[in-house]
C-alpha cells in the first residue's frame, strides 16, 4: 500500500480534513514527522490518473487545509511509500521547516495578462524603428529584401519581449505595496505577455485585489485572467 | 489563444488554473513523478515541468469537440 501526498503543514489538524474526500475517495490523514505534517491517504498502485476527478479530490483536500493554515502543497500524483517519505521529511527538515515559515499566514493568486501578440508584432515590424533603410533595400534586389525582411522579424520578436518585460514590470510596480513575492513567466510568443503567481499576506488580499482592479482599469488594452486564493505552489520547491 | 479563451466556459477556466497549479508546480519528492493522462503515461522528469497553457488549452476544447468528459492533458510536457 503506498500514500498518496497532499501537502505539508506544521499547523495542520486532523479536524480541518475530516470530511474531505482524498483521491479514489480514499480518507485523508495525517503522518506526523517531529512538527511537520504529511498530508496523505492510503493509495492502491504507483500512479494517479490524472482525471478531473482526482484532481479535484487533490485539489479540495489541500483547500481545506488552506482554509486553516497555509500549507506546501505537493505535485499532483505524488505516490510514494511510507518509508520514502519519513526519508524525505527527515532529509528536507529544515528546509520544508523555513519554507513553512516563509509562507505562514499567506497565499498565492494567479494573474495571466492575455494580448494580441501579433498586433504588437506586426506594430514593430511596420514601425520605422524596424525599418530604417525601406527604400535603398527595395531597390537593391531580392537578397538584400529578404534580409531586410528577416530584419524586421527580428525586430518585432525583440519589440516583444521588450513589450511584455514592460508590462510585467509596470504590474510589479502597482501591486508592489501588497505583494510579498512574485515569480513571473515572460512568455511574449504565444497570446500571454506574462503569467504571474503573487504570494500575498491574507491580511493585505483586499488591498491586493483592489490595486489589481485599479491596474485592469489602467490598461483596458490588455485582458486579465486572474485566479486565487491558492496553496503557494509557484513558491514552496526546494534546492536541490 | 484569445479566440481559444473567448470559447471557454467559466468552469473550464477554472480547471485550466487549477491543472496549471496542480499538474506543473508544487513540492515533489523524488526526481520524477510518473502519472497517467488518458491511459498515456507521462513521465515527469526532474522539477521543472511545464505544461504549455496553449496546448492545454487546445487539448481541452478537442476534449470537448470529441464529446467526451475525460479531460486530457498536453500529449507531453516540455521536459528541462
Amino acid at each position: 500500500m503506498n500514500l498518496y501526498a497532499y501537502c505539508l503543514s506544521d499547523e495542520a489538524t486532523a479536524h480541518m480534513i475530516e470530511s474531505v474526500a482524498g483521491v479514489a475517495g480514499a480518507k485523508v490523514h495525517l503522518i506526523e514527522h517531529g512538527s511537520i505534517k504529511a498530508v496523505v491517504s492510503d493509495f492502491q498502485g504507483e500512479r494517479a490518473r490524472v482525471t478531473r476527478e482526482n484532481i479535484f479530490a487533490h485539489e479540495s483536500v489541500v483547500h481545506r487545509v488552506l482554509a486553516g493554515t497555509t500549507p506546501l502543497p505537493f505535485r499532483f500524483g505524488m505516490v510514494v511509500s511510507a518509508a520514502r517519505l519519513e526519508s524525505y521529511l527527515a532529509t528536507h527538515k529544515a528546509a520544508l521547516s523555513s519554507q513553512l515559515s516563509r509562507v505562514r499566514n499567506t497565499v498565492e493568486m494567479s494573474v495571466k495578462i492575455i494580448w494580441d501578440a501579433e498586433a504588437v508584432k506586426r506594430a514593430a515590424m511596420e514601425s520605422e524603428e524596424a525599418n530604417p533603410i525601406n527604400s535603398s533595400t527595395e531597390m537593391a534586389g531580392p537578397g538584400a529584401a529578404f534580409l531586410a525582411a528577416k530584419r524586421r522579424e527580428v525586430a518585432g520578436d525583440e519589440t516583444l519581449r521588450k513589450r511584455a518585460g514592460e508590462i510585467a514590470s509596470w504590474l510589479e510596480r502597482r501591486l508592489s505595496r501588497t505583494v510579498r513575492n512574485s515569480s513571473v513567466r515572460i512568455c511574449p510568443t504565444t497570446g500571454m505577455a506574462i503569467a504571474a503567481a503573487h504570494l500575498v499576506g491574507r491580511a493585505w488580499l483586499d488591498e491586493y485585489r483592489s490595486q489589481l482592479a485599479q491596474s485592469r482599469e489602467e490598461r483596458g488594452d490588455l485582458r486579465f485572467l486572474t485566479s486565487g486564493p491558492w496553496p503557494p505552489y509557484s513558491f514552496c520547491e526546494l534546492s536541490p | 489563444m484569445n479566440e481559444y479563451l473567448q470559447q471557454l466556459e467559466d468552469d473550464e477556466l477554472s480547471m485550466l488554473e487549477t491543472l496549471d497549479h496542480v499538474l506543473s508546480k508544487g513540492l515533489v519528492i523524488a526526481g520524477e513523478i510518473t502519472i497517467s493522462v488518458a491511459d498515456i503515461d507521462l513521465i515527469f522528469v526532474g522539477l521543472n515541468v511545464l505544461l504549455g497553457s496553449v496546448e492545454t488549452i487546445e487539448d481541452v476544447l478537442g476534449q470537448r469537440r470529441a464529446g467526451t468528459n475525460r479531460l486530457a492533458g498536453a500529449p507531453a510536457g516540455e521536459q528541462e
